[in-house]
């Protein structure tokens, strides 16, 4: 990919890219091919100077990410039943009800991780899909960034559904305490994982295109 | 740093045509919609109906998290919480699952199940934890559109879908009818029963009872119920029986039914039945049950009524046709101004009294008014001797002043009295225990006793010892007179007696008169233990005084020396046996007997002793009456033996120191026969005065 990034830095329109050189990495193991190229040599796996589809699957799996997002916030998440007493809980409401008993620390993480993380994400996504055909708002390497952090931080949203996952398994106490995953649960997880397919989907090389978009 | 070559590279833009362009990952968003829109709808869909519940109050729930339950199966869940506009009940808005409101009725029922803990059962213990919830109970209707209910304050003792049959109960009191209680038929809790509420009159209390499917089909008109209450003790001739019912009658009451005999008609819903007070009693009414057709009437009485109690038993002609349901004073406008009588009002069963089963009040009340035309009075009468427990009598008393039922517009029917007089229960008692001393029995033995002392006095007369002598100078004449023709001619038993009576001269000449009359009365054979007995013997005696009477015509002075010896053996015998002298003791004893018996009983002494007292005491009466049928006749043998004695003894000739004695001795046993005469009489009068004293 990106040869040498340090040289580089700050000065895009001087690099030499590996598409005007004619070349094109493997993504999944690196090795440098001729453009002609369509099977790495190496791995076997499909290689392509730039994913004609990248975009596509890119708006498709947000969309995907954003519409079940929706019945992940309206239906309950956890279904408790305490002495025979079922409380249903949604993700925001179940963050007021942290906030009202006080625990704000707590309250806090599972706001950021359940709404700001995911909502942050898509924005960031979208943004970058957007983006890629213009040069202007932030820079090249400050998008890369963005893409690296959204690809990094994908993974850690599953944290809410693992603990439901976790409580679900271990708190089968018949009449005395009972957790079940509700609806949002598994809406939850699946906006997560369409959120991460879509992050991945995204091929950052179009980023740089911009701005060979401008030089030419 | 060396520049790479750059290869041949073919840039070139996407190709722009959106439709050859388009991904198949587009599905996955289109797929996330549906599934999302999927899900949306049918949680849209199973939203339930909405339904309004109002209640008195709401303690305990809590809108979003109290259920609502059909058959313990949540079925909705309370959304609001609110009240009417005027605030006078709080009004529950709640969701309910679709295919649950589509076949509520308008009659279902909801009511709040809180934790209960009542004698009977502890109940809604769920709730202590998961908090109050609202039960549901209905049956399900299709097409049931109601979405306004009014809410119960209490769990309904029946659900809507139970199957049974509702009857009611007459009670006495509610004393021991607590809501709830159960139902059992032979132990087996079988329904409930509801609140006790009065009857219109005032008179009775009446409960509507449940019988559960399939067991209402035990009820019959055979059937009674009785309350088994808490525990029962009495006393009988089988001993104490205690009866316990089960454990939760013990505490909240209970009644219990049966069916008692075969035969009975099915009963309908609404029918009524009497509560008896316990199993023995409703096994009596069997006898002269009260039906379920009782019919009501009053009855006034002037006098007292103690011992009148509620439930005492009515009798007509003996039988048992009703009882007394209630006892009350009300004043009367007289011309003598105000005066307080006594109402009893009374159950009577037309069936008991011979009218068909399904007579009416109508024509139970017509039949009353025909018989009261016929003499037919109410009046009271003592239960038993030992009691002073009264019932009232129907009975026909020709000689009472004319009357007609009453049929007063308001109330029952009124059955004329007439006023009796009631010996009270000591005089009763005692009254027999008088009466048995009254017999002149001892009398009659002090006379016999007399009588003995003249024939002793006659025995140990100078005269009498003087006898032999004479007796042999005129068996020396009468030898002479045996040895004529005419003598000659005379039967064989003549001959035979005169050899008798030489015996018995010989005999008296050997050993004395005296001697052998004392030892007579020291041989004297134990064959009368009581007067029954004696009167036994005494016909034997009149017979034998009747042989001497005839004798005495035909043959004179020799035969009858003879048979007055014998005659007097034989009365020694009879009188002087120890037993009956031993007998008016014994009777003294019998009655002390019988009167601690009784003074054991007023302490509460067993009914056994009392009934055991009561057969000897009837053993005893009969054997008296047994032994009095006798008497006349003896009397009139005795009378008829005097008058043959007095005629003998004044052919007899002289006033001699002996004809003046056996003249004394004859009276005395004249005395003696008016004696039993008069007993026999008394007895005659009013055979019964020895038992019942009345």
């Amino acid at each position: 990919m990106q040869t040498d990034d340090l040289e580089n830095a700050g000065r895009t329109q001087e690099v030499l890219t590996a598409r005007r050189a004619g070349l094109t990495g493997c993504r999944n193991c690196g090795r440098v091919h001729d453009c002609a190229a369509q099977v790495c040599a190496r791995c076997g796996s499909r290689i392509a100077s730039r994913d004609p589809h990248s975009l596509q699957r890119v708006w498709a799996w947000l969309a995907a990410g954003i519409i079940v997002y929706i019945p992940a916030n309206i239906y309950p998440m956890l279904v408790t039943t305490t002495f025979g007493k079922t409380s249903q809980n949604s993700i925001v409401g179940g963050v007021i009800e942290l906030f009202h008993h006080g625990a704000y620390v707590v309250a806090l993480i599972v706001f950021v991780a359940s709404v700001v993380i995911p909502i942050g994400k898509f924005l960031a996504i979208a943004y970058l899909a957007v983006s890629v055909r213009s040069a202007a708002v932030i820079r090249g390497h400050g998008r890369q960034k963005l893409y690296e952090v959204v690809e990094f931080i994908g993974r850690w949203s599953m944290i809410d559904v693992f603990v439901v996952a976790i409580l679900s398994a271990l708190v089968q106490l018949d009449f005395a305490a009972t957790v079940n995953p509700g609806i949002a649960a598994a809406s939850f997880a699946l906006s997560v994982a369409f959120t991460m397919l879509s992050a991945h989907s995204f091929d950052p090389r179009l980023i740089w295109d911009a701005y060979e978009a401008d030089d030419i | 740093m060396t520049d790479p070559k750059p290869a041949e590279l073919d840039v070139s833009r996407p190709r722009q045509s959106f439709l050859r362009n388009l991904s198949f990952v587009w599905l996955v968003p289109i797929l996330a919609l549906v599934l999302s829109l999927a899900i949306a709808w049918r949680s849209y869909s199973e939203r339930g109906a909405l339904i309004e519940i109002s209640l008195s109050n709401a303690s305990g729930v809590t809108a979003g998290e109290t259920t609502i339950r059909y058959r313990d199966v949540v079925v909705g869940v309370v959304e609001d919480v609110d009240f009417t506009t005027d605030l006078s009940r709080v009004v529950l808005s709640a969701r309910i699952d679709k295919t649950v409101a589509d076949l509520l009725p308008e009659e279902a029922m909801f009511w709040v199940v809180r934790p209960e803990v009542t004698a009977q059962r502890i109940s809604g213990l769920s709730t202590v934890f998961s908090g109050v919830y609202i039960e549901a109970s209905f049956k399900p209707s299709p097409g049931g559109s109601a979405r306004s209910f009014e809410g119960l304050d209490d769990a309904p003792l029946t659900g809507v879908g139970e199957e049974g049959t509702y009857v009611t109960i007459r009670a006495r009191d509610g004393n021991r009818l607590s809501p709830g209680a159960p139902v059992l038929y032979r132990g087996i809790e079988v329904g409930r029963i509801e609140t006790p509420h009065l009857s219109d009159t005032g008179d009775s209390v009446v409960v509507g009872t449940f019988i559960a499917a399939p067991y209402d089909r035990f009820l019959t008109t055979a059937t009674r119920f009785w309350d088994t209450s808490g525990f029962s003790v009495s006393l009988g001739a089988a001993g104490i029986n205690l009866e316990v019912g089960n454990l939760s009658s013990l505490v909240t009451g209970g009644i219990a039914f049966d069916t008692l005999f075969s035969g009975g008609e099915p009963v309908e819903a609404g029918s009524v039945f009497e509560l008896f007070a316990d199993e023995q009693s409703a096994r009596q009414s069997l006898v002269s049950g009260i039906g379920p057709n009782a019919v009501r009437f009053s009855i006034d009485f002037d006098g007292s009524v103690e011992g009148l109690t509620v439930g005492s038993p009515i009798e007509y002609r003996g039988l048992r046709v009703g009882e007394v349901s209630a006892i009350a004073a009300f004043l009367t406008e007289t011309t003598e101004g105000q005066r307080v009588r006594l109402r009893a009002t009374v159950a009577l069963d037309p069936q008991a009294m011979g009218l068909p089963a399904d007579a009416g009040t109508e024509e139970s009340v017509d039949f009353l008014a025909s018989e009261v035309e016929a003499g037919l009075r109410a009046r009271l009468a003592p239960a038993n001797l030992f009691s002073s427990a009264l019932i009232i009598e129907l009975a026909e008393t020709p000689d009472a002043p004319p009357a007609t039922l009453g049929r007063p517009e308001k109330g029952y029917p009124v059955l004329p009295s007439v006023q009796v007089d009631l010996p009270d229960f000591t005089a009763t008692a005692e009254g027999v225990f008088e009466r048995i001393n009254a017999l002149p029995v001892e009398e009659l033995i002090d006379q016999a006793i007399s009588v003995m002392a003249s024939i002793e006095a006659v025995a140990t007369a100078e005269g009498t010892r003087a006898m032999p002598d004479a007796l042999v100078s005129l068996i020396e004449d009468s030898r002479a007179l045996v040895a004529s023709e005419e003598t000659q001619a005379l039967p064989g038993e003549i001959r035979a007696a005169i050899a008798e009576l030489r015996g018995v001269v010989d005999e008296l000449r050997a050993r004395g008169a005296i001697d052998r009359l004392v030892s007579a009365l020291e041989n004297a054979d134990a064959a009368s233990a009581n007067l029954s007995t004696a009167s036994e013997r005494v016909p034997a005696l009149i017979e034998d005084l009747r042989a001497l009477a005839a004798k005495a015509n035909e043959l004179g002075a020799e035969e009858l020396v003879a048979s007055a010896t014998r005659v007097l053996d034989s009365a020694n015998a009879l009188i002087g046996t120890d037993e009956a002298r031993a007998l008016p003791p014994a009777l003294t004893a019998a009655l002390g007997e019988v009167e601690a018996t009784l003074s054991e009983l007023r302490e509460g002494g067993a009914v056994e002793n009392a009934n055991a007292t009561l057969t000897s005491t009837r053993a005893a009466a009969d054997a008296v009456a047994e032994a009095t049928a006798a008497l006349p006749e003896l009397s009139a043998r005795l009378d008829a033996l005097i008058a043959q004695s007095e005629r003998l003894v004044t052919a007899y000739g002289a006033q001699s120191n002996f004809n003046a004695d056996a003249l004394a001795a004859l009276r005395e046993v004249r005395a003696a026969a008016r004696t039993i005469a008069q007993l026999a009489r008394a007895i005659e009068r009013n055979p019964n005065s020895l038992i019942i004293g009345r």
